[in-house]
């Protein structure tokens, strides 16, 4: 049955969850999007109904996070807790009803990337993990690893530095290519910690995008046919509290393609 | 980053707790003249107020987007954005902050809304410990009665209506409320609130408050502010 991260939420029932909840992680640029808009059709095709959501597309805090990293303003608890409203809201509105009805969710990061960027801005681990604690496990979690030296050319001929996947928040002296280079860097090694306390199947994301999408296929056709990727890991979570109230009723979710920002990676 | 209770400052930090009604408001702000007139630089702090915030907050409550870990996760955003930006470096500066609500009202309505106690603690963990935090107990029915001699109806959040406790707004105002302030008395002992009887005239609470305020001030120096 599926499980959380040690608090289950109001009103939500754990055996009702019968969709497949699939996760891609990497960092910025490494080509999530490109894999995600690859596998939605393959899996349609195959008759499997998919919902695909992604960081900063819920309707309650999505725009309004765009909107406050123009200002670049933000504490680095605030952002934190500010990714975790959207991200719950995306829960709550997306995945949770979308599981409930069978299908299987393409989520492009999960809390994973949230927690690496909260990290390496100098926040606690124990506080990420209960403030996350009430996300679901996924049944597979796959990681599209890259080193920095192979990262930095894809960005640069593709899109170019963005003040937050360079870090700048952190590092204002210096210039975006040394401050992107040390930031990425950083995160990149959150991220091998967390694959592997929290298990990810890890790909590597160097090799050319079919041979990417093979593997993808491949793992997910092993999650579809009711086999586990991988023994998926948890933390020593606290015992699971269940509270009280029953939560309202929610419909189905429908499929937002949030605006045109699905070919280009963008978070 | 630091935890609840690890944080030296030399400013200080008084903040006021109780359910609608208790009266709480009026006391802050008769301590805020009085701290003033006595020479210190005194802000005020107020709950939901983070500009960034604020609209997203309104919009979801208007709309009834909101969850219950939703309505804490926001809120908590809020807060952080206050604390980070307002109530911390005030602190630094030697400044004498009031709060009308803190992380309690959180956790007692978070709680009363169905989420974990533990969870929601640990996610304002990065709160500055006030110097001193004041309870406004009152009964239910009191408070009860103040409101309505001065609004006219309670609004959809407030009232609890998201958790379908009753359809009629004045009843489920009442449950909701009640379980607020049960969570409220859990918390005296918990954080060492300091209980003021909300029922007794004015003038009376606030001549209970000054002399706490006034000993936890006796190092803080004295700023002296433009009028």
């Amino acid at each position: 049955m599926r499980e959380t991260y040690g608090v289950v939420l109001q009103g939500m029932n754990l055996a009702e969850l019968s969709g497949k909840l699939i996760v891609i992680e990497g960092t910025d640029g490494v080509g999530r999007s490109t894999q995600i808009n690859l596998l939605k059709p393959w899996l349609e095709h195959q008759g499997h109904a998919v919902v695909d959501t992604g960081m900063t597309r819920s309707a309650l805090a999505g725009k309004g996070i765009k909107k406050a990293k123009e200002g670049h303003t933000l504490g680095r608890i605030t952002l934190a807790l500010f990714y975790a409203t959207d991200f719950a809201d995306r829960l709550i509105h997306q995945i949770v009803p979308a599981l409930q009805a069978g299908f299987v969710v393409l989520t492009d990061r999960y809390i994973y990337s949230l927690m690496a960027r909260a990290l390496v801005r100098g926040l606690d681990a124990p506080w990420l993990r209960n403030l996350y604690s009430f996300a679901l496990k996924p049944d597979a979690v796959f990681y599209l690893r890259i080193g920095v030296d192979d990262l930095i050319p894809r960005v640069v001929f593709s899109r170019g530095f963005d003040y937050w996947e360079s870090g700048m928040d952190l590092h204002p002296s210096e210039d975006m290519y040394e401050s992107f280079r040390k930031y990425q860097t950083a995160l990149l090694g959150h991220f091998d910690t967390l694959a592997e306390e929290y298990g990810f199947e890890v790909i590597d994301a160097t090799q050319d995008i079919h041979s990417i999408f093979e593997q993808l296929q491949e793992g997910i056709k092993r999650i579809l046919n009711g086999e586990q990727a991988k023994e998926l890991r948890t933390e020593p979570a606290p015992p699971q509290v269940v509270t009280k109230i029953a939560a309202p009723e929610r419909p189905l979710p429908t499929q937002q393609p949030e605006e045109a920002d699905a070919a280009v990676p963008k978070n | 980053m630091k935890r609840y209770g690890e944080h030296r400052f030399p400013g200080k930090l008084f903040i006021v707790e109780g359910i609608d009604g208790s009266g709480k408001s009026t006391q802050l702000n008769l301590l805020y003249q009085w701290l003033r007139s006595e020479g210190y630089g005194v802000v005020f702090s107020e709950w939901n107020s983070s500009p960034l915030v604020r609209r997203i907050t309104k919009r979801g409550k208007k709309r009834q987007m909101l969850t219950p870990p939703t309505f804490s996760l926001i809120h908590a955003t809020d807060f952080a954005d206050r604390m980070e930006h307002s109530i911390i470096p005030l602190l630094k500066a030697g400044a004498v902050v009031l709060c009308d609500r803190y992380i309690y009202t959180a956790f007692a309505r978070d709680v009363a809304r169905g989420m974990d106690p533990k969870w929601v603690r640990e996610l304002y963990s990065f709160a500055v410990k006030p110097t001193v935090a004041f309870y406004f107990r009152v009964p239910l029915d009191v408070a009860i009665k103040r409101l309505h001699a001065s609004r006219k109806g309670f609004k959809y959040y407030e009232a609890g209506m998201d958790l379908d406790l009753s359809e009629d707004p004045d009843e489920s105002f009442k449950i909701f409320q009640g379980r607020i302030v049960e969570e409220y008395e859990k918390m005296i002992p918990e954080f060492d609130l300091t209980v003021v009887d909300a029922t007794l005239p004015i003038e009376e609470q606030q001549m209970q408050m000054r002399p706490v305020v006034k000993n936890r001030l006796a190092q803080a120096k004295r700023l002296r502010v433009a009028p």
